[in-house]
């Protein structure tokens, strides 16, 4: 990057823009609402109104693509008398969050063609209630953000940036004549979204909807290659500077993720063009924890452009991750979604497959706990004097379980939550007048992640070897061992751990099983089809979140999910973290990434399309040469043609985590990847930082 | 010790087994392609320099380390061996790689090496060698792997003698018996500070591999300043009788100007 760019973004990591915050907060009008008896749909927007009436733009210096934040809180309205009674009765709200918005319809219209829908709608829908206050919010929210783009033009006119003021009358109301505008569209349209209520708010398939754009302009001689590098760099340098006002578990977790590469929706053809290399190029220069990265790859990939991915890979920032089209696909298509949907896919906020535009799916609400399932399934088994496969039933019960908890409880949610603005950058929501999240899309399914899958098979295969088939450890002393925490039988613990069967060598004595619980895990999702409100799908996933620390550290009471309180039969103590995603129990041996790549493509993933990657960590003296990095890329290649679905490949080195814990200060810009999302490593708490520690002691 | 076990060819023959310390996928740096390492236990060189002490003993032992506790030294019967690099043989196939075979000094368990070779599924095999062996188990092995990684140190003798416990005699021999076993190799040389890094060993390495058909290149591998980190966990003691802070020289002219290949790592 130039000086220019080096100097923007030392600005931003040194949040100067944070100065021009400003001290208030915007009220919803809630009296009024309530005398005026205003419509949900009209509380939603009037609150927006009022947000983008209260933002003061900004355009710092020498800036070509501008929004910056000066309010940092969002108004919520308060809900309508009638939802607030039916919430009484214990139904439950569902938000929207963790969704791709049609980016391409939003910006290649123009906010004024938007408008001019719904006005089409309402007027055709006149006699229908919901459609009229549906449309009505929409048409403000439109006028809102399009009088707060006319009042940043005039900004830039009165600083004299007469290039800004031009681009600036024009989009985001019209099409954009030039990449440049299309970039800064999309730039106001995006940090409009974060201000309503919402989290993890995905970028979607940007090489796509911006290639035209690209392509034309360069078609023209109105731009070269290194113009739209500077302007990309320039974006996603002012990705990271609001950031710290997006909602997540941890700074960084916001979603704002890219999907590069994977096909085109209507003839399943490549998708890859000089946007994707391009972008991958500017992500490792601009060297940020935003916009993170993903990349769909299937077995007609070129090696070249894993070359490239691996070499983002090298940079440390726990980004591309991949996903395979291959697997993926069928997997959504087996799930009910039209194979042009399918093909469209992206991420939401860290792994889950989700369908931009047309779906407003919730990929992420509990999580199955397999080592909780595993480890009762156990205890209560040798109790029982089950055989082994009696507590592989009560295994699979405590899945179907845990999974009927979860349901049960969205059964409840009832109470949809109106929004205006993404209705506006959704798919025939303005066309047929329905908010998105109230009938105007298609799709409204649930996920559930699945975490702690090694460590459950692994659990479960150490009984299976020590206590049923070779008959060298006692039902009771094992039972003894779990609920004194190993306390006077450490070499038991050590034989469990060092010399049981282990997911991620390759090894069919336990894979079997780990297949077994997500095949289990499936069967329970499919066991929920017509009881589930208005989705039709419970969608199974392979992910853990934050999980993998919740799930051992946290008080039952402050979980739905079960909560292994003690330790359990892979040789795990009491409290120590479960993998993450789709990884080796931590702290097992295993021989390598082939071996993980085989154990974990075993999995049927036809069954499984919710997410959640294959976690693996690279010591950074991997990435010495041109000709490590092609084996990088042929590793890449290989989760492909196992036919794994995700993969995550972190690189780190041990001691820089380890000097980074001890002086924070002297490592302010360490990136690290947390579960689905890159981060400051300094900014996190010490149980996230542990477990990253712990996950690169074992880098291979 | 060989166990009779497995019929073949209608009668009983006896099975090799030997002890393996570590298996790592995705050796990088151990040759081409995607490559299996398998390192077998037990190395009389020495080195001080040795970065896997755990490879010296020819027994078990236990690494303890923050990451968890670890055996090093597992026994394999070559099928076993065999089998397990088998299960991935078309995935290294496919990605131009294989398996090597380092240590130690592989060539401790020669026979044993020498079935498990005889047993892989049309797998590229690298030996990775000190040199150090009888003339009859180099020759047994070396002509039945696709490359092999022949790591020379000091050429002078009695310099050599003040760092490794064993002297170059044998060594120069196998290394001279290449050309005629017809197996390609590159010469490795660990660029020890002030050790064998000195302008006349260089010198003296160049002019000793020069005239060695068959040779592709040179690899100069600058000191790694971690070598003493596993001594700990193996219960060991790391005693750098040299400079370990000095500067490496990895001075290639001595085999540019004999025409041979040189690369540093």
């Amino acid at each position: 990057m130039n000086e220019r760019l080096e100097a923007m973004k030392k600005r931003v990591r040194e949040r100067e823009h944070a100065k021009l915050r400003q001290d208030i907060e915007v009220q919803p009008d809630n009296d009024r609402y309530e005398r005026e008896g205003v419509s949900w749909h009209g509380r939603m927007s009037d609150s927006f109104r009022a947000l983008c009436e209260a933002e003061k733009p900004i355009i710092l210096d020498g800036e070509r693509i501008v929004f910056t934040r000066t309010i940092k809180g969002i108004p919520t309205p308060a809900e309508p008398p009638e939802v607030r009674a039916a919430r009484e009765k214990g139904n439950g709200s569902v938000g929207v969050a963790n969704i791709s918005a049609n980016w391409d319809l939003a910006v290649s219209q123009g906010l004024l063609k938007r408008r001019e829908i719904a006005a089409a709608s309402l007027e055709r829908m006149a006699d229908d209630e919901e459609a009229v206050q549906s449309m009505t919010a929409c048409i403000e929210v439109i006028d809102a953000a399009l009088d707060l783009a006319a009042r940043y033009a005039d900004e830039a006119r009165a600083q004299g940036r007469d290039d800004l003021a031009e681009i600036l009358d024009h989009v985001p109301a019209h099409p954009p004549r030039t990449f440049h505008e299309a970039l800064q569209s999309f730039k106001f349209l995006h940090s409009l979204t974060w201000m309503q209520p919402t989290a993890h708010v995905t970028l979607g398939r940007f090489d796509q909807y911006m290639l035209p754009y690209y392509q034309a302009d360069l078609d023209a001689g109105r731009i070269t290659e290194d113009e739209a590098y500077e302007l990309l760099c320039e974006l996603f340098i002012s990705f990271n500077k609001d950031n710290d006002l997006y909602p997540g578990v941890q700074q960084g977790d916001n979603g704002q993720s890219i999907m590069l590469g994977g096909v085109k929706p209507e003839d399943g053809s490549c998708a890859v063009n000089a946007l994707t290399y391009l972008i991958m190029r500017v992500s490792h220069d601009v060297n940020m924890i935003d916009p993170k990265i993903n990349l769909r790859v299937d077995t007609n990939t070129e090696l070249d452009l894993l070359i490239e991915a691996a070499k983002l890979t090298r940079r440390g920032l726990g980004f591309p991750q991949y996903a395979n089209d291959d697997v993926e696909i069928q997997s959504l298509v087996n799930a009910g979604y039209d194979l042009e949907d399918a093909r469209d896919y992206v991420v939401a906020a860290c792994w889950e497959f989700i369908i931009p535009s047309v779906a407003l799916d919730v990929p992420n609400i509990n999580a199955v706990n397999f080592l909780a399932a595993a480890d009762t399934a156990i205890r209560e088994g040798l109790a029982a004097q089950d055989d082994f496969d009696g507590i592989m039933d009560r295994t699979r019960q405590n899945i179907f379980d845990q999974v009927d908890v979860y349901v049960a409880s969205w059964r409840r949610w009832s109470l949809y939550h109106p929004y205006p603005w993404y209705t506006v950058l959704m798919s025939n929501c303005l066309e047929t007048g329905r908010d998105a999240n109230r009938g105007g899309v298609k799709y409204y399914n649930c996920g559930i992640h699945g975490s702690g899958s090694a460590n459950g098979a692994d659990a479960l295969a150490a009984v299976k070897t020590f206590v049923f088939d070779n008959s060298v450890i006692e039902r009771g002393d094992l039972m003894t061992a779990l609920v004194t925490n190993f306390e006077n039988d450490e070499p038991l613990r050590k034989k469990l751990l060092n010399e049981g069967p282990k997911v991620g060598n390759n090894d069919d004595y336990v894979d079997d099983i780990l297949i077994k619980l997500f095949n289990d895990f499936a069967d329970a999702c499919e066991s929920h089809k017509t009881d589930i409100g208005r989705s039709t799908v419970v969608r199974p996933g392979t992910g853990s979140a934050m999980y993998y620390v919740s799930l051992v550290r946290c008080k039952q009471e402050e979980m739905m999910e079960p909560v292994v309180e003690g330790a359990s039969a892979d040789g795990r103590h009491k409290g120590d973290f479960i993998g993450s995603s789709l990884a080796p129990s931590p702290g097992v041996q295993i021989r390598g990434p082939v071996s993980v790549l085989q154990s974990f493509s075993k999995i049927d993933y036809s069954r499984i399309c919710n997410g959640g990657p294959i976690t693996m960590e690279l010591a950074d003296t991997v990435f010495r040469d041109e000709d490590a990095i092609r084996k990088v890329a042929m590793l890449i290649r290989t989760f492909v043609e196992l036919g794994c679905q995700q993969l995550q490949i972190n690189t780190l080195n041990v001691e820089t985590l380890q000097d980074a814990k001890a002086h924070p200060e002297l490592h302010k810009n360490l990136i690290v990847r947390v579960w689905g999302w890159s981060g400051y490593f300094c900014e996190l708490d010490e149980p996230y930082q542990d477990h990253i520690i712990g996950r690169h002691m074992l880098a291979m | 010790m060989p166990v009779p076990t497995f019929l073949e060819y209608g009668r009983i023959l006896p099975m090799q087994t030997g002890i393996v310390f570590d298996i790592k996928e995705f050796a990088v740096h151990d040759g081409p392609g995607i490559r299996t390492t398998v390192f077998l236990k037990g190395c009389p060189l020495r080195c001080t320099w040795c970065q896997n002490p755990e490879g010296i003993s020819s027994e078990p032992q236990t690494m303890t380390s923050p990451a968890g506790e670890r055996i090093a030294g597992q026994r394999y019967t070559s099928r076993k061996l065999a089998d397990l690099l088998n299960s991935q043989a078309d995935i290294l196939r496919r990605n131009e790689g294989g398996v090597t075979f380092s240590g130690g000094e592989p060539l401790m368990q020669a026979a044993f090496l020498a079935e498990v070779i005889d047993r892989l599924d049309n797998l590229h095999t690298l030996l990775d060698t000190s040199g150090y062996a009888t003339e009859q188990d180099f020759k047994l092995v070396a002509a039945k792997v696709d490359l092999i990684y022949f790591d020379l140190k000091i050429i002078d003798n009695n310099a050599l003698l003040h760092y490794v416990a064993v002297d170059n005699t044998m060594i120069i021999h196998n290394l001279r018996l290449l050309p005629s076993l017809g197996t390609p190799f590159v010469v490795r040389v660990p660029l020890i500070p002030g050790v064998t890094d000195t302008d006349e060993n260089l010198a003296a390495i160049a002019e000793t591999v020069k005239p060695l058909a068959g040779l592709k290149r040179v690899d100069l591998l600058p000191y790694n300043k971690a070598a003493g980190g596993k001594y700990a966990a193996a219960g060991m003691t790391f005693a750098a009788n040299y400079d370990e802070s000095r500067e490496v020289n990895a001075n290639v002219t001595p085999f540019e100007q004999r025409g041979i290949p040189v690369h540093v790592a």
